[in-house]
């Protein structure tokens, strides 16, 4: 009796894990060593990448792909992109989440305005993008300006501005709608983190005196660090991997292009290429997902 | 309001399924190839029992195999040109529809098709060996101008030629706001640059370039790129670039972007200046120029700009109010064309190719009107107007090149309409071209 007690002990887990392990197995564990695989042959799948070498200049054999997916001008200009967005737009989209839920909580309409700012997560990012284009939308000729935001600088007595095209700023304009869309998601899970906050250490802390000010960054913002390291992180990951927005609103051109984008436009002609940019963004996030499980287990260990 | 909107979706919705036809419903199109000839098949029986000499020694009931990428529309057209032959010698055509280059090629592995209709000539690189003479199987050669014999020429063997082609080469304005001012349709490429500058001197903008496309911005910049190339530098010097033997950054090159930023980025040359060009979409760059008040005076576009033209502004006249004139000086056209090859010699087959290659069948390509016939002898019996016009311009020719955005593949592409987009943005453009020239060795360099 007791020996297979414990044979089940040793198989029915396993049973049980095995449609997860499958399915893992299937969608996540081998597309991604095909890919490895892929970013070492070349655009038809066919040969190895050193094919691709140009005689004369700087080669790296079997990780030629590599070269071009650290090298090539496209892609750095991909890479500094995506460095922008990730100093720009997470803090961007966590301390406007923050800023939200903390204010939100303070007022009596909170679940309306909390409502309209989770909005635009509702949306989906394609939309997203051609709302913005028509906010952003240059009128060249000598019609109106129907742009939103062009309008309103015309009848301020301005000049137009060609928000998506204009090298300057359009990469701004683009992570503005990044913010847009992701601060919501960031305020409601902040939100949530602060309601669950005990109110006795709260109220204990205004007993005792602390100011506002005091409370939020010595009581409030420990306490919440935990959730607030994941949602930095998921943003971290978002981040990299944005891709509706640039595609849709500039297709990647006036020097707005991004590591996943170039993925993208790739794939159909240069197989290799693109299947060594999808390593380098893997290889991105990784840190991040091994940060992310290490904060798990610790919260676990501490529970 | 809502009506619109209804008919928009329809209008969308019957373009998707027609884009989905050809791939799914093969059998679907060889129901009308095979229900004509039948018919004819018994009139030919009883009353001609002599073959007629167009039928090359075609007995009723022999078949033809064919393939293509037409479908649609374009399928019932090829039907139509071929109808008159079909139905003399009661011969059958059997046609396979895609567009996949590898159902061509399991097909040409197993069972060639008998008569292979093909949008560029790549199959006569890879199947030179398979395929037949031309001039042995009943081609008309006289009836082409020589860039399209020598186009389909492998080796010294004449292997393709092509039976329809479009033009891209031609300026879209307005006959009516030309006679407003005075001004004269150019035919030489020095009285284009005169008249721009006399549309400029008078107030008024001569070009709406506007090339915004999504991902694909640049395409439309490419099109005029390569017509000026075609003034200036001819047909050659493009085949030269596209296939790589002249580098991107050649002078003749810098030379064309150098004349185009100086329209394309000019608000007093084109709508908006280069700011216009860039945020403008090639459809409302169309619009515009025939917008009431216009913005513009012309427009460089394809052929499908008069059919967007009239879907806006369904009161305006083709000939009164839009119009088109070749571009002029352009020593070629630039444009797209579908070529015949032969896999297999039959009396049908050669009933089919002389009949496309001679009077008849050019005939019939001009009266159906499916784009232009390179055919010479079709010249001067199209139906339609605005194509009577395009295979005027197209006979006129001294040469045709490819459009070459469509042709060089993706990372060449991609890097030339780069460099259009950085040198309307004003950088230098010799540094720009240099990037594409890169592009071009590493596509073509092997």
């Amino acid at each position: 009796m007791a020996s297979s007690i414990m044979k089940q002990g040793r198989l029915v887990p396993w049973l049980y894990l095995l449609p997860a392990l499958v399915i893992m197995f299937i969608f996540i564990v081998y597309p991604t060593f095909n890919t490895i695989y892929l970013s070492f042959l070349d655009k038809a799948s066919t040969r190895p990448a050193s094919v691709n070498c140009v005689e004369g200049q700087s080669c790296w054999g079997v990780f030629e792909n590599y070269h071009y997916a650290l090298t090539n001008p496209e892609m750095v200009t991909a890479l500094r992109n995506n460095a922008r967005w990730l100093v720009l737009m997470v803090p961007g989209t966590v301390l406007c989440g923050l800023l939200f839920a903390v204010l939100a909580d303070r007022v009596r309409y909170e679940s309306v305005a909390k409502s309209i700012l989770f909005m635009p997560m509702a949306i989906s990012f394609i939309g997203a993008g051609i709302i913005w284009r028509f906010v952003y939308y240059i009128e060249t000729g000598s019609g109106e300006q129907i742009g939103l935001l062009n309008a309103i600088l015309v009848s301020l007595g301005r000049q137009p501005v060609a928000f998506l095209s204009n090298p300057a700023i359009n990469n701004y304009a683009l992570m503005l709608v990044g913010v847009w869309l992701w601060a919501g998601f960031c305020m409601t899970i902040l939100s949530a983190a602060i309601k669950g906050l005990p109110s006795e250490v709260l109220e204990a802390a205004r007993v005792d005196g602390a100011s506002e000010w005091q409370l939020f960054f010595q009581i409030m913002l420990p306490m919440i660090m935990p959730t607030l390291a994941v949602v930095t992180t998921t943003m971290v990951i978002n981040v990299l991997k944005i891709f509706d927005i640039v595609f849709v609103m500039t297709g990647g051109n006036f020097g707005t292009e991004v590591i996943a984008n170039r993925m993208f436009t790739l794939i159909v002609t240069d197989t290799g290429r693109s299947m060594a940019i999808a390593v380098v963004l893997i290889l991105l996030t990784v840190p991040i997902m091994i940060f992310n499980v290490y904060r798990f287990r610790k919260q676990e260990e501490m529970a | 309001m809502s009506k619109k909107v209804v008919f928009t979706l329809l209008v969308v919705m019957g373009l998707m399924l027609a884009a989905c036809g050809p791939a799914a419903t093969p059998e679907a199109s060889e129901a009308p190839a095979t229900e004509a000839p039948t018919e004819a098949a018994t009139e030919a029986a009883t009353e001609a029992p002599a073959v007629p000499e167009m039928c090359m020694g075609a007995q009723p009931g022999d078949t033809v195999t064919v393939m293509y990428q037409w479908s649609g529309t374009e399928e019932e057209k090829i039907n139509a040109i071929l109808a008159p032959l079909v139905e003399t010698c009661g011969i059958q055509i059997v046609a396979e529809s895609t567009r996949d280059d590898a159902v061509l090629d399991a097909r040409v592995q197993s069972q060639p098709p008998d008569i292979l209709f093909w949008p560029n000539i790549s199959p006569l690189r890879l199947y030179t060996d398979r395929l037949q003479n031309l001039d042995a199987v009943g081609a008309n050669a006289e009836n082409y101008a020589p860039y399209w014999i020598e186009m389909g020429t492998v080796d010294g063997r004449w292997l393709a030629i092509p039976v329809k082609a479009d033009i891209k080469s031609i300026i879209w304005y307005s006959p009516a706001q030309f006679e407003l001012y005075g001004y004269q349709v150019p035919t030489t490429f020095e009285e284009l640059e005169a008249l721009v500058e006399q549309m400029v001197a008078d107030g008024n903008v001569p070009w709406s370039m506007g090339m915004e496309s999504g991902a694909a911005t640049g395409w439309t910049g490419s099109d005029f790129i390569q017509d000026l190339l075609l003034v200036q530098q001819g047909p050659d010097y493009v085949m030269g670039l596209i296939d790589g033997s002249i580098p991107y950054n050649d002078p003749g090159v810098v030379q064309a972007y150098e004349t185009y930023v100086r329209w394309a980025s000019d608000p007093r040359y084109t709508v908006g200046g280069a700011i216009g060009t860039l945020n403008t979409s090639f459809l409302d760059a169309i619009y515009i120029t025939f917008a009431e008040p216009p913005q513009a005076m012309m427009v460089k576009q394809s052929g499908f700009a008069g059919g967007e033209i009239v879907s806006r502004y369904p009161t305006l006249v083709y000939g009164e109010d839009f119009d088109f004139f070749p571009f002029p000086g352009a020593q070629g056209m630039q444009g797209g064309a579908d070529f015949m090859m032969v896999f297999n010699d039959t009396p049908a087959v050669r009933a089919v190719v002389a009949y496309l290659t001679g009077p008849e069948g050019a005939a019939a390509w001009a009266q159906v009107g499916f784009d232009l016939s390179p055919n010479l002898l079709a010249t001067g019996q199209y139906a339609d107007p605005q194509l009577a016009k395009k295979a005027e311009a197209l006979a006129n020719a001294s040469g045709f090149t490819p459009d070459m955005g469509d042709t060089i593949g993706a990372p060449f592409g991609e890097a030339e309409w780069a460099a259009i987009i950085a040198a309307v943005q004003g950088e230098d453009i010799p540094t720009v071209l240099q990037a594409a020239a890169e592009a071009q060795a590493e596509a073509l360099g092997r």
